[in-house]
Order: C-alpha cells, then sequence, then structure tokens
C-alpha cells in the first residue's frame, strides 16, 4: 500500500508521514489569517453604498433580443407583448453598506440577487427603475463612477482559451494596474493572487474552454475572482462566486473575502446556499424572495430575529438553508406557490415594520450589542505582514493608450500563436489551395493561354478570401463575450483593442499570403520578372486583407456567428459575381454594376490581369492562322483596362480602410455581446 | 463501531421486502468494489515548451478503494474536486478508458462482469442532460422507452411512462417543451428528473449518477436527493457523487464515502462515520455541517509548501486508521462472503428488450421528425435557403440572353459554376447546424447501449432527404425559369436532379466529418475548402480537364463536381444556337464569335460530355450510397475513438 508521493504532488516534495496534528480540529483545516501574508488593505477613502426604495421592473419581452425574437417569429407579432410583461423584480429595497463590511444577498434562485447587483453595477438591460434610487459615496451611480470604483465579478466571465492562468492575469495586470507598478511588482502581485486562491497548481495550464481541456471549470471561476482582485478595488461585487466550486474552496474564497472586507473594503456578494460555516463568517446578510426584503441585518442575529417571529431554526441545520427554504417560492403546485407567497409578503411586511425606525435599513437584536462588529473587526486586523497600499487616484494613473495597445497585442499574438491547431488548419487551408491551383496550371513549357492566365488570376483572387472570411468570423465571435465584458469593466478602450486587433491579424496575415501566393505564381509559370510578382503579390495581400477587415466587421456587426456568417457570405458573393469573371462587366445591369465599382475581388482581377497581360504578346490559334495578339487587347475585350493600374491599388486600399472605420464604429456603438453557444 | 445494525440497513431491507416478493428468498443485490487502481499518464507541459512536453508523468486517480453497497442502500460519494468521485463511478460501470493501468475487481452479486454486460447493468446519468429541446417530457421519455423496450406493446410502455413520470412527479408537466437556451423550456431541476426518468424506464437495479446536483439551487438539489433516497429504499442500488450536499441529507444516506487525492478516506453509514472521525480525535462541531466538516477536514491545502505538507499528512493519517479500522475489515470480509457464497444470486439485468435494428431505425426517426417538426424557423431556413441563393444570383444575371456579345456564353458557364458550387454549401449548413446536438445525444445513449450511433446517424439522413427535395424543387423552379436556363421540362428535371444531388452530398460530406471531428466550425471550415478544391479540379469550368496536369485528370475522376458540371453543361448547351450582335446570321466567322452553336462549345471545353451523358448521371448519384456508407464507418470510428475516451 506504499504510494509514491510524487505522483500527488507537481512540487515533488516528499511529504514527512510521521506528522500528526494534535491541534483542534477547526483549527487546524482551515488555516487562521495571521498565517497567511496576502492582506491587500485600501486605503482609498472609505466608501459607502446605498440603496434606498429601489422598486425595479423588468420588461420581460425586451429581454428576449431581436434576433432571438425573429427565430420565434415574434418580431411578427407586436401585440403579443400586453403590459402583463412587465415584472417586478425589485420591490422597495433599502441598504446602506459601508467599507469594512461584507454584505451576502442570499436566497433562493430567481430571488432578485442577479438583478440587484447589476441594477448597482448599472447593467440594467430592458430593465426600469421605478423609483428609489442608488447611491455610491452620495453620489447617483453612473456606469463612470461604476468602472471607477466597482469591481463585478460575473457568472459568466470569458477568457482567452489558449493563454495559461499565470499570463492571463499577467496581461491584466499589466492592463489593470495603475502605471505607477513596476513590472517586479505586478509580478509579485499576481503571484500572491495565484496563492490567495490556490491556483498555484494549475497555473501553467492553459485556460482552455469547451472544446479545448484546461483548467476545471471551478479553477476557471477562481481565475475570474483572480481576474477582479488583481486591481484591487475598493469596492467588489460578487455575482454567485461559489458556485460550482467545491466546499473547501469555496470557504477559504469566502475567508479572503471577507479579510479583504476587513481591509477597508466593500463586498457585496450573492449566493443561493451558503453553507453554515460560511454562513457564520458573514458580517451582514439580506435575505430576498421574489424581490422583497425578508430579513436585513447582521448574520449572527438571523436565528433570533426569526425566533421572534415564531420560526426557530431547528438544531443540527443551518440557518441560511433554513430559512432560505421557509422563503423560497415553491412553484411545484399552484397552491404550493399562492401559500408560499404569501407567507414571503407577510414576513417582507413584518420586516419593514420593525425597520422603519433605523436609518441604516438593518435590523438590530437589542441595544446591547447591536453593528459595533464591522468596527471593532475592523481594527482586529492585526499586522499585516505586507500591505499594498493602493494609491487613492487609481483609475486617473491607468496605464496609457499606448501601454494598453502594447499588451493587448502581445496577448492576442501570444494566444494566436499557442492555438496551434487552428494555425495548422488555415496554414494548410493555404498550402492545398496554393498547391491546387499551382499544380493545376503546372507543367508548361511556354505560357499559359489567354482564356486560362484570366481564370487562373481570378481564381487566386477569390478562392482562398472565402475561408479567411469564415475563419476570422468564427474567432471573433469566440472572443466576442471576452471583449464585451473587458469593456464594460473599463480594463481598456476600444481603440487600443482596435488597433492590437488589426496589427495584431498582420503576422498570421502575412504567413498565410507568402504560403498561398508564392508558390501559385512560380508553379504558373506566370510572368517571372521580379517587378510582376511583386506587384502580383502586392495585389493578393492587399485583397486578402480586405477580406479580413470586411469578416471583422461583419463579425462585430451582427450578434450570433450564423448571422455574421450570413452577411459575410452574401457580400462577398455579390462581389464575386460582379468581380468581372464570371459576368462579364458590361453584361451587369446597374445595380450589379455600381457593386462591381467597390468590389475588391474585380479590382484585384483588373489590377492582376493588368499587370500580367500589358506588355505582352499573345499567339492565338484562329482556325490555322495564329494570329498575334497584344495583351493589351485581352483586358480591353474584359472591360478590365478602364483605370491605370495604380487605381486598382488605390480603390482596395480605400475598400481596406472603409471596411476598418466600419469595424470600428461597430465595437464602438454595437454592444458585443456574444449569444452564441456551440 | 456499530457494525451493520445500522438503522438505515433495516428499514432499507424490510422495504425491499415488502416492495419485491421474490426477493425475500434471495440474498440481496451487491456490488462489491476491492482495490481498484487507476492511473493515466499525461504530459508535462504544454506543447510549446518542447522538452516537458514529451516527458510524461504519472498521475495516480485512484488508489486501492474498496467498498460494499447492498440493495435498497444509496451511497454518496463526497470529495473536492479533483478528488476522482468521477472516476471511481466510471470504473465501477466499466466506462474506463485505459483498461492497461486498471487495476482491482468489480463485483456485481459476486460475479465479475464481462464486458459488454456493464451497459446492461448499470444505469448511468452524466452530469449534463442532453435532450431534444422541441420534444415534451412525455413523448422525450415515450421515445427513449420505445427504444430501450421495444418488444413491449405500446400500452405497456404508455404506462411505464406514466408510471415513471408520476415517480419522479413530473406527470404535472408532462406535456410542456424541454427547451434549449434560445427557447424557454423547463428548468434545470426538471430537466435532471427527466434524465433520471428516462434511466429508470429499463428499471434498472443499480443507478449510478454523476453530481445530480450540480447545478440546481438547493431547494431543487434537496428533492432531487430526497427522489433518490426514495428510488434506492425500492429495493435499488443508487450511486451518486455529490457536491456541497446539505446537513439535512446526512441522515437519509446509507454509506457515504469521502475521497481525496484518489484515495478512499472513509466509506461507512452516518454513525459510523462520526464515531470514527471522534475517535480520530476530530469530532464534528454540533451546529455545522458534518459533510463539510469530514470534507474539509480530508482536503489538501495546497496554497503553500507548509499547508501541503501538513493537510497531506493529516489525510494519510486518516486514511490509515481507517484501513485498520473494524469497519474495513467487516466491508472485506463481505466482499469475500459475496464471493463464495454457495448460491450466487443472477446478475440483476436492466430490463432490454430492444427490437431489431429496422425498428431502431424507425423510432429514431420519428423522434428526430417529431423534434424538427416544432422547430418552424427551422424548417423554413432550411426550405429557403437554396432560394435565397438563388434570388441572389437572378438579381447580378436577370435573364440569360444568345447573343454572344453579351456574353451568352460566359454568362451561361458563369451560373452553372454557381449552381455546382453553392448546393453542397447550403448542405453543409444545414448539417452542421442541426446534427451536433443530435450527435450529442447519441454519445449518450449509445454508451446505454439503446443503439448505435450510426443508426442514429442513418436516421437523421432519412429524415433530411424529403427537405432536401422541396428546398432544391422551390430553388430549382425559381432559377430555371426566371433566369432563362434552355426552356424543356426534360432538362429542367435534369437540371434538378443534378443540383439535389449536390446538396444532399454537400450534406453527407458533413455528416462524414462530424464523425471525427468535434468542433462544427472545423467540420465547415473544411467541407468548404473541400467543395472549393473539388470545384477546381473537378468542373472544369476554370481550366479544361484535358489541359490538367495528369494527377489532377486523375484525381477529377473522384470528385462530384466533375459529373455534375458536365451533366448541367450538356444539358444547357446542346442544341443551343447563339446569335451575334444584331447580326442574326450566325455563319459569318466573327472574331467575337469564334462559336454560333452550344454543341461547338461542348465540344471544345468537355469533349465526350454528350457521350458521357448517363454515366455522368449515374456516377453522380453513386456518390450518395457511398458517401453514407462512409458516413457509417466515420460514425463507427466515432464509437472506437469514444470508448476510448
Amino acid at each position: 500500500m506504499k504510494k509514491d508521493p510524487e505522483n500527488i504532488s507537481l512540487e515533488g516534495a516528499s511529504w514527512s508521514q510521521d506528522r500528526c496534528t494534535s491541534l483542534s480540529a477547526q483549527d487546524s483545516i482551515f488555516c487562521s489569517e495571521e498565517d497567511n501574508s496576502l492582506y491587500f488593505t485600501y486605503s482609498g477613502k472609505s466608501n459607502v453604498l446605498e440603496v434606498k426604495e429601489l422598486n425595479y421592473q423588468v420588461n420581460l419581452a425586451s429581454q428576449i433580443p431581436w434576433y432571438e425574437k425573429l427565430t420565434q417569429m415574434q418580431l411578427l407579432l407586436p401585440w403579443n407583448s400586453g403590459p402583463d410583461s412587465h415584472v417586478s423584480i425589485i420591490q422597495n429595497l433599502n441598504l446602506k453598506v459601508h467599507s469594512g463590511q461584507m454584505l451576502a444577498i442570499i436566497g433562493s434562485t430567481a430571488g432578485g440577487k442577479t438583478s440587484l447587483l447589476d441594477v448597482i453595477t448599472c447593467r440594467d438591460h430592458g430593465g426600469k427603475i421605478k423609483s428609489g434610487h442608488i447611491m455610491i459615496n452620495n453620489k447617483p451611480s453612473t456606469p463612470q463612477l461604476v468602472k471607477k470604483c466597482i469591481a463585478h465579478v460575473r457568472q459568466d466571465d470569458r477568457l482567452l482559451p489558449h493563454l495559461t492562468v499565470r499570463e492571463t492575469l499577467l496581461f491584466i495586470a499589466r492592463l489593470r494596474l495603475p502605471a505607477c507598478f513596476s513590472d517586479s511588482q505586478r509580478q509579485k502581485r499576481v503571484e500572491d493572487v495565484i496563492a490567495e486562491l490556490r491556483l498555484r497548481q494549475c497555473a501553467n495550464t492553459r485556460v482552455g474552454n469547451e472544446y479545448l481541456r484546461g483548467i476545471s471549470g471551478g479553477e476557471r471561476r477562481r481565475v475570474s475572482i483572480a481576474v477582479q482582485l488583481l486591481w484591487n478595488p475598493g469596492i467588489l461585487i460578487l455575482d454567485e462566486p461559489t458556485s460550482g466550486l467545491d466546499s473547501f474552496t469555496s470557504h477559504n474564497l469566502v475567508i479572503t473575502l471577507s479579510r479583504l472586507a476587513r481591509g477597508n473594503r466593500l463586498v457585496l456578494l450573492s449566493l443561493h446556499q451558503p453553507r453554515s460555516d460560511i454562513f457564520q463568517l458573514f458580517d451582514l446578510v439580506l435575505l430576498m424572495t421574489s424581490g422583497v426584503t425578508i430579513y436585513s441585518g447582521a448574520a449572527r442575529d438571523m436565528v433570533q430575529y426569526f425566533t421572534e417571529l415564531g420560526y426557530p431554526c431547528p438544531r443540527y441545520s443551518n440557518p441560511a438553508d433554513f430559512y432560505v427554504d421557509l422563503t423560497s417560492i415553491d412553484k411545484q403546485t399552484t397552491e404550493k406557490e399562492m401559500e408560499s407567497l404569501k407567507r414571503a409578503n407577510t414576513l417582507a411586511s413584518l420586516f419593514q415594520e420593525k425597520i422603519k425606525d433605523y436609518d441604516d435599513f438593518l435590523w438590530k437584536a437589542s441595544e446591547g450589542d447591536s453593528v459595533v462588529t464591522t468596527t471593532s473587526k475592523q481594527s482586529s486586523h492585526s499586522k499585516p505582514e505586507e500591505v499594498i497600499n493602493m494609491p487613492y487616484h487609481s483609475s486617473d494613473q491607468l496605464p496609457g493608450v499606448l501601454k494598453q495597445f502594447t499588451v493587448l497585442l502581445s496577448r492576442q499574438v501570444s494566444n494566436d500563436f499557442r492555438d496551434i491547431s487552428t494555425l495548422l488548419v488555415h496554414g494548410f487551408e493555404a498550402l492545398v489551395m496554393s498547391l491546387l491551383i499551382g499544380f493545376l496550371y503546372y507543367g508548361h513549357e511556354g505560357r499559359l493561354s489567354i482564356r486560362d492566365t484570366s481564370a487562373l488570376l481570378y481564381m487566386i483572387g477569390a478562392l482562398i478570401p472565402f475561408t479567411v472570411i469564415l475563419d476570422v468570423i468564427a474567432k471573433c465571435h469566440s472572443e466576442r463575450a471576452m471583449l464585451y465584458l473587458d469593456l464594460e469593466n473599463g480594463m481598456y478602450s476600444v481603440t487600443p483593442y482596435f488597433f492590437a486587433k488589426i496589427l495584431g491579424e498582420l503576422p498570421e496575415h502575412c504567413a498565410f499570403v507568402i504560403i498561398y501566393g508564392v508558390p501559385i505564381y512560380w508553379l504558373t509559370n506566370l510572368f517571372p520578372e521580379a517587378e510582376h510578382f511583386l506587384l502580383n503579390f502586392f495585389s493578393v495581400w492587399l485583397a486578402v486583407y480586405c477580406a479580413r477587415a470586411m469578416a471583422l466587421w461583419v463579425a462585430a456587426l451582427l450578434p450570433t456567428l450564423q448571422l455574421s456568417a450570413f452577411l459575410g457570405n452574401v457580400l462577398f458573393t455579390s462581389f464575386y459575381l460582379s468581380g468581372g469573371f464570371v459576368i462579364s462587366l458590361e453584361q451587369l445591369w446597374t445595380v450589379p454594376y455600381w457593386v462591381s465599382k467597390v468590389s475588391f475581388l474585380r479590382w484585384n482581377f483588373q489590377g492582376m490581369m493588368q499587370i500580367q497581360f500589358t506588355d505582352s504578346i499573345y499567339d492565338m490559334p484562329f482556325g490555322n492562322v495564329t494570329i498575334k495578339i497584344p495583351g493589351k487587347l485581352v483586358t480591353k475585350a474584359l472591360g478590365l483596362d478602364s483605370e491605370p493600374l495604380y487605381i486598382s491599388y488605390l480603390i482596395i486600399g480605400g475598400n481596406i480602410f472603409c471596411f476598418l472605420l466600419l469595424y470600428y464604429l461597430s465595437l464602438r456603438f454595437i454592444k458585443q455581446k456574444s449569444n452564441q453557444d456551440w | 463501531m456499530l457494525g451493520r445494525e445500522s438503522p438505515a440497513l433495516e428499514r432499507s431491507g424490510s422495504s425491499g421486502q415488502a416492495g419485491e416478493t421474490e426477493a425475500v428468498a434471495q440474498p440481496p443485490n451487491s456490488i462489491s468494489v476491492r482495490g481498484v487502481s487507476y492511473s493515466v499518464r499525461v504530459n508535462v507541459g504544454p506543447w510549446w515548451k518542447v522538452p516537458l512536453y514529451h516527458t510524461k508523468w504519472t498521475r495516480q486517480i485512484l488508489k486501492d478503494v474498496s467498498f460494499h453497497v447492498e440493495g435498497g442502500q444509496i451511497m454518496g460519494i463526497l470529495g473536492n474536486s479533483g478528488s476522482g468521485k468521477t472516476t471511481l463511478l466510471d470504473a465501477i460501470s466499466g466506462r474506463l478508458e485505459d483498461k492497461d493501468s486498471f487495476f482491482g475487481e468489480v463485483y456485481v452479486n459476486g460475479q465479475q462482469l464481462k464486458k459488454e454486460q456493464f451497459r446492461d447493468c448499470f444505469s448511468y446519468v452524466p452530469q449534463n442532460d442532453a435532450l431534444l429541446s422541441f420534444l415534451t417530457i412525455e413523448e422525450s421519455l415515450t421515445y427513449t422507452a420505445l427504444l430501450a423496450l421495444q418488444k413491449c406493446s405500446n400500452n405497456f410502455i404508455k404506462k411505464k411512462v406514466d408510471a415513471v413520470m408520476a415517480e419522479l412527479s413530473l406527470s404535472h408537466i408532462a406535456n410542456k417543451i424541454i427547451g434549449s437556451q434560445i427557447y424557454v423550456g423547463i428548468s434545470g431541476g426538471e430537466r435532471r428528473r427527466v434524465s433520471i426518468a428516462a434511466q429508470l424506464l429499463q428499471d434498472p437495479k443499480v443507478m449510478l449518477l454523476d453530481e445530480p446536483t450540480t447545478g440546481l439551487d438547493c431547494l431543487t438539489a434537496n428533492q432531487i436527493v430526497s427522489l433518490l433516497v426514495e428510488l434506492a429504499h425500492r429495493d435499488r442500488i443508487v450511486i451518486i457523487t455529490i457536491h456541497q450536499p446539505r446537513s439535512e441529507l446526512f441522515r437519509l444516506f446509507d454509506k457515504i464515502a469521502i475521497m481525496s487525492f484518489g484515495e478512499m478516506v472513509f466509506c461507512g453509514n452516518p454513525m459510523e462515520m462520526i464515531t470514527f472521525f471522534s475517535n480520530c480525535g476530530y469530532s464534528c462541531p454540533e451546529q455545522s455541517n458534518p459533510f463539510d466538516f469530514y470534507v474539509d477536514l480530508t482536503s489538501v491545502d495546497t496554497r503553500s509548501k507548509e499547508r501541503e505538507l501538513e493537510t497531506y499528512s493529516r489525510v494519510q493519517v486518516i486514511i490509515s486508521a481507517y484501513r485498520n479500522s473494524e469497519i474495513f475489515r467487516k466491508v472485506l470480509e463481505t466482499i469475500e462472503r459475496t464471493r463464495f457464497m454457495k448460491e450466487l444470486p443472477p446478475i440483476p439485468f436492466k430490463n432490454k428488450d430492444s427490437p431489431g435494428d429496422i425498428s431502431k431505425l424507425w423510432f429514431l426517426l420519428r423522434r428526430i421528425t417529431r423534434n424538427f417538426s416544432k422547430d418552424k424557423m427551422g424548417i423554413i431556413m432550411r426550405l429557403l435557403q437554396n432560394l435565397l441563393f438563388g434570388l441572389f444570383v437572378a438579381f447580378f444575371l436577370l435573364r440569360l440572353t444568345p447573343d454572344l456579345e453579351k456574353g451568352a456564353v460566359q454568362n451561361r458557364v458563369g451560373l452553372l459554376y454557381q449552381c455546382v458550387s453553392a448546393p453542397p454549401y447550403t448542405g453543409m449548413l444545414n448539417a452542421a447546424a442541426l446534427f451536433p446536438p443530435l450527435r450529442a445525444i447519441s454519445d449518450q445513449e449509445s454508451k446505454d447501449g439503446l443503439y448505435q450511433k450510426w443508426q442514429m446517424l442513418l436516421a437523421y439522413i432519412i429524415h433530411f432527404l424529403p427537405f432536401s427535395i422541396l428546398s432544391v424543387v422551390i430553388f430549382s423552379t425559381f432559377m430555371y425559369w426566371t433566369v432563362g436556363l434552355y426552356p424543356d421540362p426534360f432538362r429542367f428535371g435534369v437540371f434538378f436532379a443534378v443540383v439535389l444531388a449536390s446538396h444532399v452530398i454537400g450534406e453527407l460530406l458533413t455528416l462524414v466529418m462530424l464523425g471525427v471531428v468535434q468542433n462544427p466550425n472545423i467540420v465547415q471550415s473544411a467541407v468548404v475548402l473541400l467543395n472549393s478544391a473539388g470545384v477546381v479540379v473537378g468542373t472544369g469550368l476554370v481550366r479544361t480537364i484535358e489541359e490538367m496536369p495528369m494527377p489532377f485528370q486523375i484525381l477529377s475522376f473522384f470528385t462530384f463536381q466533375k459529373y455534375s458540371s458536365e451533366i448541367l453543361i450538356v444539358n444547357e448547351f446542346y442544341g443551343l444556337n447563339f446569335t451575334c450582335g444584331r447580326d442574326n446570321s450566325s455563319t459569318t466567322v466573327n472574331v467575337a464569335c469564334p462559336i454560333s452553336r452550344g454543341i461547338q462549345f461542348i465540344e471544345q471545353n468537355f469533349p465526350g460530355a454528350l457521350s458521357r451523358f448517363t454515366m455522368d448521371f449515374l456516377l453522380l448519384y453513386a456518390f450518395l450510397p457511398v458517401l453514407a456508407i462512409i458516413a457509417i464507418l466515420s460514425f463507427k470510428i466515432r464509437e472506437k475513438i469514444i470508448s476510448r475516451q
């Protein structure tokens, strides 16, 4: 039964098995606070968060995005959404929290917890605040204010799949920590957070996603919490931080949070099922069910409060569980639902009665031991071994736009580089296409005929962009959710992201155009002079980049992958059909003719035709005689000599510019929320 | 140590007797697991760190795990993430990928199971519920029942489904649609109950559930566990892995096992557990949840080396205490005793009289059709997407002319080129959107042995054929007559048949890829690539086949585009007369109009195509059965890949 201990520990430390703890059980399970070195203290001004008489309604119909309505064909039936679709999510809610306090919002699912956090952080979409207001430090909360001082850990965080945990955090440390931090300080901070959230084991593992094996779900959750802990905010809001974590980790997480709270920070978290040991760690508790407040006050007074109301908590059971169950709405049958709803409403009105004399809306047990706990606890944070002081003007000193740009660029490049399978697939696509076309027209001592040359040139321009468009759209959509959250969190702004994105595409782009363009040119024995080759290559490079820019725009414009792919397809096909090869330019009627004026495929085709044909003379067998045809006649016959060569480049360049501009505008003004789930 | 006289056991014993009369004479069913170990070899580093990537280390996932459960008992396996809970369930149910690094024995009623007996004996409810989103609960269960118990009469199946729905209190929502992320349906707890119900249809005596409560709120999670306890007490063995159980459940479990780093720290009934840990010096505080307390006690804290060392050694001390305890000795004794009992009770197989392959296919087909028939938007999309494309081309082309100077040949060739290359693409879009959810379900249900993956595939293929035909009918009727292709009903028929074949081939090709590639996005790009390559090599519209290098000429015989384009060209150009500008005398030789009749174009670019017309047609249609067979093979390969994972 002897096991090799190295199988367990990555570090390979050998264990001494003779050590037996003689400490009392509870102490030895969780390490006490003092022996942990990490202790972030927020040294800014203390914060107050106040919510007064909040009533919040949601229009259920407006929660469904338009494209989903389209799929259910509800757009055609607007009268479906009557006035009854307005559902009251939060009713008459009051709360006031100071720095140094941790408030836990508990209640069964659909109790309005997430909505409350969304309202506080100004991320309510489709809802309406009927009355009441939310104040942060006595200022009404605005998205700008929220960005500055609140860190919001959400349930659906997304991360780049190919970076390791440590890299993910390092990139965010570079983006999010104030400019005055040195690199070694940033690294130190990252290591501290990794240790704090027990991520050491997986620090060098890829994050992964549904197709790529990476860290486990609980670990991913901890990484997204770590991301927010990194920048050490004054107010920390967490939506169900422990869901999906195992009990040990969630206990440790809540210990961390309560310690953070005692470091002069305001912590607000929602939970649906706190374990008994976690419940004991809370200072303040807000129990909500279906939007009404059942209890709000010190956690340890909750049992007393309900006992006074005639609902004592049975022995050996977790008070949080018991009271959440007591107040939750049982929707199994209508009678049960009515009954539980009635009970909840009674309890809520009782609570309103009891607290109407207090200005901080908290229930207090008796005069003797009221909520001085927080202040006493605050003073008890004993000599942290290391206090990382957060400069107060943190948000003003965030890294500049240029710095953001370089960090984003290197993040994107390293994520792309790691994604070996996609790189290989794309490279393989380019190579297959190039060899296919190249060898198709290979094997000629002399030159290709006019027909073959024009077909070849058109194929060069038209084949690869289509696969590029599909690839780029798919990739943008997989990153969309992360981009949305990062922008919402104010981690960086759109402009540096835009430049990082379009420049980050370049290495891959160049590599693929070289793989694609060079072999074709030499295999098919086109004009061998360097000048012709370079002109031709440049034209292909521009056209493919134009396709990329178009794909970026389409991906940012539309909300789902299917819609984007469809629009990309439509645009590409119209450029393709009006490119001058499939249908002759002269035959196009007015509208397609206009399209052909801006079709980058047409100008690419025209440019390449001119490069190949202008200086050459072709032999054309015609019956028994061979006629020499100057190349110019060919371009003329196809209607491709309307403009000189440089105009083609200019127009493709203009096209690229327009698409990039549109991309920028879409990034800027369209919410990059992702609804794609496969 | 209380031994086996626990109240839970007495209760379960009596209820077992009351429930099943024939069980009175026999000893209860049992599962014994003895000395199970399992390890995998994994790469140390990521691929870009080459030296690390190539060194592998062995990770021990299970270490010498033994336990014994009897009929009427529910066992909960606790432990933190990464402690080997799920792997233990996989080991019991014989679903482990790599048999070489698996040691130890699993006995059911004292007998070791053969490889193919595992799936007939155990019901396994995995963590994620794979359900078809447009069926109602009742339909969903009925189709599963039809697949699992086909020899039974419809009446029996209806009764069975009703009974199971009543048992899991799903009756009041029997007609609710299950739903998906987009389409709102039943809740998470209800979905989980439907998954459990689907397993109960076969009357399994042993049920294994992986994290049945994860992702549910506490009330629902409690309901699910209480339900499972009831199921167990009706003479079943239920083993679940569980994550954050609540204190009320502590007494409900007949056996509780705690796993930590692949080792079983403790396994026994709740009373034994409290006594055992108290004897070790860790008594549970009265106000806290014993589950939480003991799991925390046996966790290894990896935040710092010192903590890791300390906690790990504590776990080791507890493990050795357990191994030396009376409880563990009794478990080993019981295992030995059941193995050498005089009369071994038979292995409790699930009800399984699955019918022939044909009727399975029929039920699958009905299920798929029923599911997709409620997806109105999906149906409209499938029917009209070809037409959309047709509208688009027609918009650019307006109408074909016979005038060579107005591009009569070029425009026709361009149009036919589009008709060859686009239908496979739309077919691909259909399959990539619709098939992956079905594939997920077939992955799961084929593990239960309900049917094989290729049967689902075949049912899907049969299902989409009518849609494809209708969609292509709409497309070609519009396209052919609007644009002004050769006005002849027979030729229209040929055009339709060719477009249909291409469309279906595109869909089949996607299915072939979906069998071996998991990610539908990669499948899409691969099919697009294959299609473009086929168009370039095969059609001869880009370059006449005679002029291609030899390997490409040979290659072109393997592309369906070669045949479809030849047929379409002959179909359109044969017997067509061109004009040249305003001058209608087509005999004059003009530089701009080198040809005057369609047949000349065929002779120049596709010599011999006219005589190959029928042959081309047959070859094109031969692609359909061939691809269908390859798709079936690809799903057989998938079966192999998945069973090894």
